[in-house]
């Protein structure tokens, strides 16, 4: 493990009254697979949409690859999103009037420009070299997941987020996921993050934290 | 209402710096500085030479110099075409050129010389040494002023709007344009429009003089109705257009054709694309400056196609022959004919309705002329700013030349100037228009016009 990827120090969240996260201070090693682990509204999802950009917190810092995400505006978020973190949904998120290899290049176009060929090559790397013109609605849940790698991962991003990405799989299109995402994981050497309420997804992770009603309660290393 | 004229003169000129400044980073204070003493000297240099000189002539210099620069323009757009398309194309330390500090004084002194040649021409002609002094002065500060207050603007420009030397080229000459079109003797567009008619009517001639087009039974009617257009204003306004706007569409075109960077030898994909990402969007910024040359350019058009001057084009007085056929115009009449403007009039005889006009030019001549000549349709003539001008062609006559037979001047009519005023001759002022004038609808009936 290298330096710090994400680093936060009272990282809170609080909307009105309610404090989703509580101050959190967390550091998490480039190239580790953190799992986020918490019953429904212990704030996993909070803290993701957090250290993914896509929310601001109410107090304390977060630092990603040694630079403060709080110091930029909504340009500089975009732009951290675009090339920095790659995001898993459960519920997917894909275009249903677009094909997969559309899907894709769509978070390419977002990033740069489209590029078919790369994307075709990435539906490939996870299987899907026989589905590239086909819609969502075309696909089993296992596949649209995978779809959703390849469009996470074509930007080569540092960190990948997931938010319960194999929620709604079942096991073996868990299990498979779960290995597409180990290995790609060695060959392009991101930090995965990602929430789960499976004690058995999350063992895949190198290291699992628990939260409870926004706090940390405890960590553990897997032994995987 | 000085002030209000000068306003557009004034905006070019901002712009102007903010180019330059933009054109050429990292020397902001080398064009600041010459910017400033370029404006300065350009005015003073105007008022100086007007004083000196009768003020054609440093209006000729002015105009003489952006007609140069336009030339220069079309010279650099086609080269900047041939570049975009041939890789490694020789440029002989031109680019070591352009970025050397002399460039950019260089730049920043001939486009103060030029614009302030053309604001002080605007400024009118003050009584009292002290109020010939201040007006100057005044002019030159507001552009030193604005100079400064281009510079803060460009800080505020994005980083990513780069300016290519052509494109530098292509918009100052331009806004230079667009600042002369507004003064009649420094109009290049409508002097063009009037060379491409004037050309292509001299060539279709040479044709027909040739027999090449045979003035023959079996030439019909559509035939000369598809030749009579070629002797048109609208072909000169239309020629004249392509070449007004082919030096900033070749620069839009030499952008666009321009290859992207190679991005081969990057082996991560989003990398790469990353670079063509942004390869992609300088280029599009790069388009911004042609196009707005552009923009420009088209605006110089309406300019000089609508000027905003107030001709003097009084209505006819419509005079009656005396019993013995001849029309006498009184030296002293509501309006004395002494006072250096037209003086029109109609006469209807034999069938015709014959416009003309009376002139005492500056030298005191006393002089007669058709109000048409003998190559344009009969669309008159108005006067303003020491000019005669036709409307046709927009060809701009010296009041000094107004008499003087051929080209684009009034017809001279024969008269006889004695105490009490001016005398004529009906039929011999019928015959001139039927035989100069109509001459020319009957052609560019038959022609189709």
């Amino acid at each position: 493990m290298g330096s710090m990827i994400i680093e936060t120090e009272g990282l809170t969240r609080s909307y009105g009254d309610i404090c989703a996260l509580k101050p959190l201070n967390l550091e998490v090693p480039e190239g580790e697979w953190l799992s986020v682990m918490g019953h429904s509204g212990s704030g996993k999802s909070t803290l993701l949409n957090l250290i993914g950009g896509l929310d601001r917190p109410t107090a304390g810092t977060l630092k990603v690859g040694g630079e403060e995400l709080l110091g930029r505006d909504e340009d500089g978020l975009a732009r951290y999103r675009r090339e920095f973190v790659g995001i898993i949904f459960q519920q997917h998120h894909l275009v249903p009037y677009l094909t997969a290899v559309e899907n894709v290049m769509l978070a390419q176009y977002f990033h740069s420009v489209p590029d078919e060929a790369e994307a075709r090559t990435a539906l490939e790397r996870v299987g899907l070299g026989h589905r590239l013109k086909n819609r969502p609605s075309e696909l089993s849940g296992g596949e649209q997941q995978r779809v959703c790698i390849a469009r996470a991962i074509i930007n080569s991003p540092r960190l990948l987020l997931g938010d319960e990405p194999t929620g709604n799989l079942d096991h073996k299109s868990t299990v498979m996921v779960l290995e597409l995402l180990r290995e790609l994981r060695l060959e392009e050497r991101f930090t995965i993050i990602m929430v789960t309420h499976n004690q058995e997804v999350a063992a895949w992770g190198d290291r699992t934290i628990y939260l409870d009603d926004g706090l940390l309660v405890r960590e553990e290393r897997s032994s995987r | 209402m000085t002030a209000l004229k000068l306003i557009p003169h004034l905006v070019a000129w901002t712009l102007m710096v903010l180019l330059l400044l933009r054109g050429f980073p990292g020397r902001g204070r080398g064009v600041t500085l010459w910017a400033v003493a370029g404006f300065a000297v350009g005015t003073a240099g105007y008022v100086l030479l007007s004083r000196m000189l009768p003020v054609k002539i440093p209006l000729e210099i002015i105009r003489a110099t952006v007609g140069v620069s336009f030339f220069l323009l079309w010279v650099v757009s086609v080269g900047a075409l041939y570049r975009s398309t041939v890789r490694d194309f020789p440029l002989f330390g031109v680019q070591r050129l352009m970025a050397s500090p002399f460039a950019a004084w260089l730049s920043a002194v001939a486009a103060g010389l030029v614009a302030g040649g053309i604001c002080a021409s605007r400024l009118p002609g003050i009584e009292g040494a002290a109020a010939q002094l201040l007006a100057p002065l005044l002019l030159a500060l507001t552009g030193a002023l604005l100079v400064f207050a281009a510079r803060g603007a460009e800080r505020r420009l994005t980083s990513s709007l780069t300016i290519p030397p052509s494109s530098l080229l292509g918009a100052l000459v331009a806004l230079l344009l667009f600042s002369s079109s507004s003064i009649l003797l420094l109009d290049l567009f409508s002097p063009l429009s009037m060379k491409v008619m004037k050309g292509i009517h001299d060539f279709v001639h040479q044709f027909m003089e040739s027999i090449l087009i045979p003035d023959h039974l079996f030439i019909r009617p559509p035939i000369w109705r598809a030749i009579g257009l070629l002797f048109g204003k609208e072909v000169g306004f239309w020629g004249g257009l392509v070449i007004w706007f082919t030096p900033a569409i070749l620069l839009l075109l030499a952008v666009q054709l321009e290859p992207l960077p190679s991005v081969a030898q990057i082996r991560q994909g989003a990398q790469r694309r990353r670079v063509q990402a942004a390869a992609i969007t300088t280029k599009r910024y790069r388009l911004v400056i042609p196009l707005l040359a552009l923009t420009i350019l088209g605006m110089a058009v309406y300019q000089s196609s609508f000027p905003n001057v107030e001709y003097w084009d009084p209505k006819p007085l419509t005079i009656t022959a005396s019993p013995g056929g001849e029309l006498f115009i009184p030296r002293k009449g509501e309006v004395p004919l002494d006072d250096g403007k037209l003086h029109k009039y109609l006469y209807k005889g034999g069938g015709k309705e014959v416009r003309f006009f009376v002139l005492t030019s500056p030298d005191g001549k006393l002089t007669v002329d058709l109000d048409a000549c003998a190559i344009c349709k009969p669309d008159g003539y108005g006067q303003a700013e020491g000019m005669v001008i036709c409307y046709y062609c927009k060809t701009l006559i010296p009041l000094e030349t107004v008499g003087k037979p051929g080209g684009c001047n009034p017809v001279p009519v024969p008269f006889t100037e004695r105490e009490d005023g001016v005398h004529l001759d009906a039929v011999t002022l019928v015959n001139s228009w039927s035989q100069t004038v109509q001459a020319t609808i009957r052609t560019g009936k038959e022609m189709g016009k």
